[in-house]
């Protein structure tokens, strides 16, 4: 208990007094009478219901809000009058353009209706009715291990800096809460699936896990946000529709499918913020730059993680005879090409087209291609 | 889909417009198609794609849509070798053209209800431009694990 109140309230005779005056019913009332905007909000579209889009009004709102919030160090919640005395609450992240993206509260709310549930969802029933081949079993119970170890990461991030961030990003915050459900969900599902292949939880990646250290370590929630949500999520995006395509029953289909979409919304407000970044904080581009040469620098390093890349070759080629295992790399290796060539050509649309050029882990991919064709 | 509104409204917003093209096994000019989804309905079907701004294009060949829509009509929802996102992944069967990757993503971040959307086909009766029908549904598990 580090925090404690200045005032021990049972032995203030002030406080005592006011708050038998108010039980007796004489009421101060100088709360009503605080000077604030009068708003009556309504849904601009009655199918969608009541919006943060329609709550964009006046001093509620998020459009007009300043790049720096030197105002509000507290919790009070934006357009509320704040009294003095309001404590100062030490927000880490006070700029704007650290955490804003375009159509943040489009996100939010598709956010919402979009949720899912891992245990009702799924045809949990039918995937128990199937029997995979020990060797698909084992690699899809890998496979499944390692996704489960990276979304406990992705629901720590977002969790780790909500708390961090200004309570006048009202919308982002309640973006990121939605993102660590999401991840949370994940974990619970992957975990879920792996526990009920048959096989149960197979190996950890330790080359998997120091790249997801340096994703929960970022400095600034700026460099977390580019590396998660861009970098990582982007690249685990094409992970998950890459598992779909190889996924052995239906269900398991569907379940790549639900979590795809979450991770796609996740992807889009990654995109949308390092726009927002670029356009209105734009010295910041050397500084991106500088993080996504580690980020990539992780990523690349990633090929020692035998138990991450093996699954992928047995499940794509259905198998380990010769032959399925040479489907299987040439699979994988075209997978890992799409990977990157979405991870570029999303930063080239965000405003950082010279990111090819500058970035070690292009070229290496650049080599692979050459040498694949030849 | 609006009589499938629960179904839909447990999905989510749904919110994008796509081009579908769908060229000639013998070579002849694609038809073209825009689908406008909004909120948890499709609100729209035009006829040709110039001057429609859409989020991404799924274009294939006839045989390769017929394909898919059959296995459809025949298990009542595609199979593991005909989900859309199979089809497109790589390209070998369906290829998804966009310009803009954040367009390109809502085809992942609504997935699941295109993926309805188009399952929902299986209790339409239609024909081919050949004058040909879907088969018949069959009364078998669609899921298989190799």
């Amino acid at each position: 208990m580090s925090y404690l109140s200045t005032v021990d309230f049972t032995e203030d005779r002030a406080f005592v007094d006011r708050f038998q005056r108010t039980m007796r019913g004489d009421l101060e009332l100088s709360w009503m009478d605080a000077p604030r905007e009068r708003v009556a909000c309504r849904p601009q579209n009655e199918r969608r219901g009541l919006t943060f889009r329609d709550l964009d009004v006046g001093s509620y709102g998020f459009t007009d809000m300043p790049e720096l919030i030197r105002e509000n160090r507290s919790f009070a919640p934006r357009g509320a009058a704040m009294p003095e005395g309001l404590p100062d609450l030490q927000a880490e992240v006070n700029r704007k353009s650290e955490v804003w993206a375009y159509n943040i509260e489009g996100y939010y709310e598709e956010a919402m209706t979009r949720q899912w549930n891992a245990t009702t969802d799924i045809p949990w029933g039918e995937l128990q009715s199937v029997d995979l081949p020990e060797d698909i079993g084992k690699a899809y119970a890998q496979l499944l291990t390692f996704l489960t170890e990276v979304e406990m990461i992705a629901t720590d991030v977002p969790a780790k800096w909500m708390g961090r961030l200004n309570a006048d990003f009202f919308e982002v915050k309640n973006f990121i809460a939605t993102q660590a459900m999401d991840e949370a969900r994940h974990a619970e599902i992957f975990r879920k699936r792996a526990l009920s292949t048959g096989w149960g939880l197979m190996r950890a990646s330790a080359q998997n896990e120091f790249n997801l250290k340096f994703l929960r370590d970022a400095d600034s929630f700026a460099e977390a946000s580019l590396a998660l949500h861009l970098q990582a999520e982007g690249m685990v995006l094409t992970l998950f529709r890459f598992s779909e395509y190889i996924s052995p029953t239906e269900g398991d289909k569907k379940l790549f499918r639900l979590v795809m979409q979450d991770e796609a919304r996740h992807v889009g407000y990654g995109m949308q913020h390092l726009k927002w970044v670029l356009d209105h904080f734009p010295e910041r581009r050397e500084a991106i730059h500088h993080h996504l040469d580690e980020a990539e620098n992780f990523v690349f390093g990633g090929g020692y993680a035998t138990e991450v890349l093996e699954p992928f070759i047995i499940l794509s080629g259905k198998g380990l005879k010769k032959e399925n295992i040479a489907e299987g790399v040439r699979i994988t290796n075209a997978f890992q090409l799409k990977q990157a060539d979405e991870y570029f050509e999303r930063l080239a649309k965000c405003g950082l087209p010279e990111r090819r050029e500058r970035s070690r882990l292009w070229k290496m991919i650049e080599l692979r291609k050459q040498s694949m064709a030849a | 889909m609006r009589a499938e509104r629960e179904r839909f409204s447990r999905l989510g917003f749904f919110d994008t417009t796509f081009g579908v093209r769908i060229s000639p096994d013998d070579g002849g000019e694609p038809a073209e198609f825009a689908l406008r989804f909004e909120v948890f309905d499709c609100v729209r079907v035009v006829e040709g794609l110039a001057g429609v701004e859409t989020d991404f294009v799924v274009e294939g060949p006839l045989g390769a849509w017929r394909e898919m829509f059959d296995t459809i009509h025949a298990l009542g929802a595609a199979d593991t070798t005909q989900s859309l996102n199979t089809l497109t992944h790589f390209g070998e069967r369906l290829r998804v053209r966009y310009d803009d990757p954040d367009g390109h993503d809502k085809l992942y971040r609504f997935a699941e209800s295109i993926q309805e959307f188009l399952d929902l086909s299986a209790r339409v009766d239609y024909t081919y431009p050949d004058g040909s029908r879907p088969p018949a549904r069959r009364d078998e598990p669609r899921r298989t694990a190799r």
